[in-house]
């Protein structure tokens, strides 16, 4: 349990969240928790997950719940560390490039492949922070 | 012995004065002791004159002569040395000098043996074959040359002959469409309330614009069957109304003419014969449309008689006579050729862009028919063709008088008019206002589809040209993807490619032409509403029957959880418990004008269409409703189509808890 990847899913569509979770215990051997609302998520970064995974609208149903760039902001101000991905199910621009300057690693549109993407890009994440480890070992020789 | 060396002696001398190339001997001193005939002959000077003269004397360039003379006694010898001998008359003769040094007994050099060959025939043979050479080579370049400018020359003409008929074409229909425009306009002007001269002025554009209609379908006419595009119909018509009706549009025009019309119809073709009866009429219309403009007293007959009746055809030659102005004999072959008539003069006093036969006599022979044409000279002329029908047992679908049905009047009736064109779109409005419809505009197919969806109308009328969806595209669309039975009547301008069959093929019901003719968009539009009353039923009971069809797929569900029915149930309890407060939520918001919250729910309930396998037009619907809310567009529309959500997510819940249920059984 130690060793698997710690993955956060955010978000609260209750059924896309759950399918998501489906998603990522069938195909990929990670530690998933999921939380309903941008707070929670934030109440646990602690237990110091591998990546967040969180969604633009937290405040579909509660008007007065935090929204997704307002937790991404909180996760960066404490944990700047953490890659958190965001995944909408709006497919504009604008709203990526915000998630792009409030410091998300990625933006994904939640759709029949919206899982492949986050595989994908998880992949990357990891690749990326092995690549960084690995400069700055050979950094600190030069 | 003497006898013998004398003989021998002589025989060389022999040898040599019988030699054609001249040979002469030189003494050390360079001058000549001896020579033979042939250089005599070369230089026109007698042997007592030659001997003992200096060599070099006769050469062109002598100094070049010495030279070689110089070598010769140099070297011992001389090969081939070109010199040019001149005869005393100032002939001249090429050689190529050749010769060598000849030894006395004590070896002492006496002089030089020269033999001058006579290359003068050779050079200029070789000279000949050179410049035979450099012609056949020129002669070969310039032949290249046309042919190329042949080749380009014919690439250019096709090109140019393409390009014209694409002009013509794209041109004629660039004038119809405003001309639509003005004629339609025109006839609403003409119904208010007019002063006389008002009346008569629009009347002028009026008529005007009719005749510029009728000359560019003409140039697009000529231009489609020039390009082999023509298609012709074969539909059932009745051939004796037909020709009743067409000749009724000349009926004014010969009184005012006092002509006398005579019709002669055999009355053993049969009623009803397949055909393309448009371009029929569009032919016996020019004919005797020109019979009528050419002629200005007596009368002018139409004979239509069958002259064969097989099995499966029949022949039928009509023919237009007339006593009018006659053809002169010698421009009776070049009277069917495009923009020729008789005479320049004809055009002036007549009018007319000589477009007319060269169109009647490619229609006829595009549909397997002959014309014939025969004439005299200020008494009459005679234009006449046979034409093949099939025979048909079919009854006749084409209307061939217009009746207007006003029994009952039509209330409450809604129209959505797909049109691109702004000018056509007004003139649709108010043709449609006039009759007392309620009308709606879409752009392109694709508005007219959302439409469609949206609200409820009576009838569609539908253009062919399109920007983004066009006519039939979308007609495809409203039959197959949304099941609807609407009727469609199709708007074409282009009556020449429009292929009725292809309109009923993708399921419209009827077709009329631009620039429309309003009785007969009025008598179309009653007679497919008359029908959709019966039709309607039969649309309620398909409705039933679509909605009785699964909404929900679980297909992408059974994947994802790997048929595992307790993760299924889950993600199912799931999905009921939040989405009808969704709803209600976008319900609520919609009502409240609440944009950001109906932006919101509606956001939320996206990804579950394709989870549950629901049709993605409804995914679609929703990222509009979301689309239209953050634009804060209000209209009517959004409520339906929040209806129409509303209703699948309904439909969705009602179905996912059959499944639940026949999960709960299983287990």
């Amino acid at each position: 349990m130690e060793n698997k990847t710690k993955i956060f899913l955010v978000d609260d569509d209750k059924f896309f969240l759950k399918s998501l979770e489906i998603d990522f215990l069938q195909h990929a051997d990670f530690a998933i928790e999921t939380f309903a609302t941008g707070e929670l998520c934030i109440n646990h970064l602690s237990s110091c997950p591998d990546v967040i995974i969180l969604d633009y609208h937290l405040d579909g149903f509660d008007k007065s719940a935090m929204n997704g760039i307002e937790t991404l902001d909180k996760i960066k101000a404490a944990y700047p560390d953490i890659p958190v991905i965001m995944l909408s199910s709006q497919d504009k621009i604008d709203v990526a490039v915000s998630c792009m300057h409030h410091k998300a690693f990625d933006y994904v549109v939640k759709s029949e492949t919206a899982f492949m993407r986050l595989q994908k890009i998880i992949t990357t994440i990891f690749h990326y922070n092995k690549m960084e480890k690995q400069l700055n070992w050979y950094m600190q020789r030069m | 012995m003497q006898t013998t060396t004398k003989q021998e002696s002589q025989y060389a001398r022999s040898l040599i004065e019988a030699s054609l190339d001249p040979l002469i001997t030189i003494s050390t001193k360079g001058k000549i002791m001896d020579m033979n005939q042939a250089t005599l002959n070369i230089t026109g000077i007698i042997r007592e004159q030659l001997t003992g003269t200096d060599f070099f004397d006769y050469f062109t360039e002598p100094e070049k002569a010495r030279d070689v003379y110089k070598e010769v006694f140099a070297k011992g010898f001389v090969i081939d040395y070109p010199l040019t001998l001149r005869h005393k008359e100032g002939k001249l003769t090429e050689v190529l000098f050749n010769g060598s040094i000849y030894k006395g007994d004590k070896g002492n050099v006496l002089g030089v043996v020269i033999v001058a060959r006579d290359v003068t025939e050779k050079n200029r043979i070789a000279a000949e074959l050179l410049e035979a050479k450099v012609f056949a080579e020129l002669a070969t370049e310039i032949a290249e040359e046309a042919r190329n400018k042949a080749e380009s020359s014919t690439l250019i003409a096709e090109a140019a002959v393409k390009s014209k008929q694409q002009f013509l074409s794209n041109m004629s229909h660039e004038i119809r469409t405003p001309m639509n425009a003005i004629i339609g306009f025109t006839k609403v002007v003409l119904k208010t309330d007019l002063n006389d001269k008002q009346k008569e002025y629009l009347n002028a554009i009026k008529t005007s614009g009719d005749a510029l209609i009728v000359l560019i379908n003409d140039i697009l006419d000529l231009a489609k069957v020039d390009a082999g595009k023509m298609t012709f119909a074969h539909v059932p018509f009745k051939l004796a109304s037909s020709i009743s009706a067409m000749l009724h549009l000349f009926e004014t025009k010969i009184q005012e003419k006092n002509l006398t019309l005579v019709k002669i119809f055999d009355e053993t073709i049969p009623e009803v014969l397949a055909g393309d009866p448009v371009r029929l009429h569009q032919i016996i219309l020019n004919l005797v449309g020109n019979a009528v403009k050419f002629t200005s007293e007596g009368k002018i007959t139409i004979n239509i008689r069958m002259v064969k009746n097989d099995a499966e055809y029949v022949s039928i030659e009509f023919a237009i006579s007339d006593t009018g102005i006659g053809i002169p004999e010698n421009k009776l072959e070049h009277i069917f050729d495009d923009f020729q008539q008789a005479t320049s003069e004809t055009s002036r006093l007549y009018g007319g862009t000589g477009l007319g036969l060269a169109i009647v006599k490619q229609l006829v022979e595009a549909q397997g028919g002959t014309i014939t044409v025969k004439s005299k000279l200020r008494e009459g002329s005679t234009f006449s063709f046979v034409m093949n029908f099939l025979k048909t047992n079919a009854r006749t679908n084409v209307e061939t008088d217009i009746t207007i049905e006003s029994q009952n009047p039509i209330n409450n009736i809604r129209i959505l008019v797909v049109e691109d064109i702004a000018l056509n779109q007004l003139l649709m409005r108010t043709l449609l206002e006039e009759f007392g419809f309620n009308m709606d505009i879409a752009c392109n197919g694709k508005i007219a589809i959302e439409k469609l969806k949206a609200n409820d109308y009576d009838i569609v009328l539908m253009d062919l040209q399109m920007p983004e969806m066009n006519g039939f595209e979308t007609t495809e669309y409203i039959r197959n993807k949304m099941n609807s039975i609407i009727p469609i009547i199709a708007l074409t301008a282009d009556v020449t490619t429009v292929d009725v069959e292809k309109c009923r093929a993708v399921g419209m019901n009827d077709y009329i032409s631009k620039p429309i003719d309003d009785k007969l968009l009025y008598s179309k539009l009653i007679k497919h509403l008359n029908h959709k009353d019966s039709e309607k039923k039969i649309n309620l009971q398909q409705k039933n029957a679509l909605q009785q069809a699964k909404c929900i797929d679980l297909k992408q569900l059974t994947q994802r959880t790997k048929s595992n029915p307790a993760l299924m149930s889950e993600m199912i309890v799931l999905y009921q418990e939040q989405t009808p407060p969704l709803i209600s939520t976008m319900k609520r918001s919609f009502f409240e004008k609440d944009w950001d919250s109906l932006s919101s729910a509606v956001h939320k309930i996206i990804p579950s269409f394709s989870i549950m396998g629901i049709n993605e037009a409804y995914e679609h619907l929703a990222k509009k409703i979301q689309d239209f809310s953050n634009k804060r567009i209000q209209t009517e529309e959004l409520g339906g189509m929040i209806v129409q959500l509303e209703n699948i997510c309904q439909q969705a819940c009602n179905e996912l808890e059959e499944e639940l249920n026949t999960f709960k059984r299983n287990t």
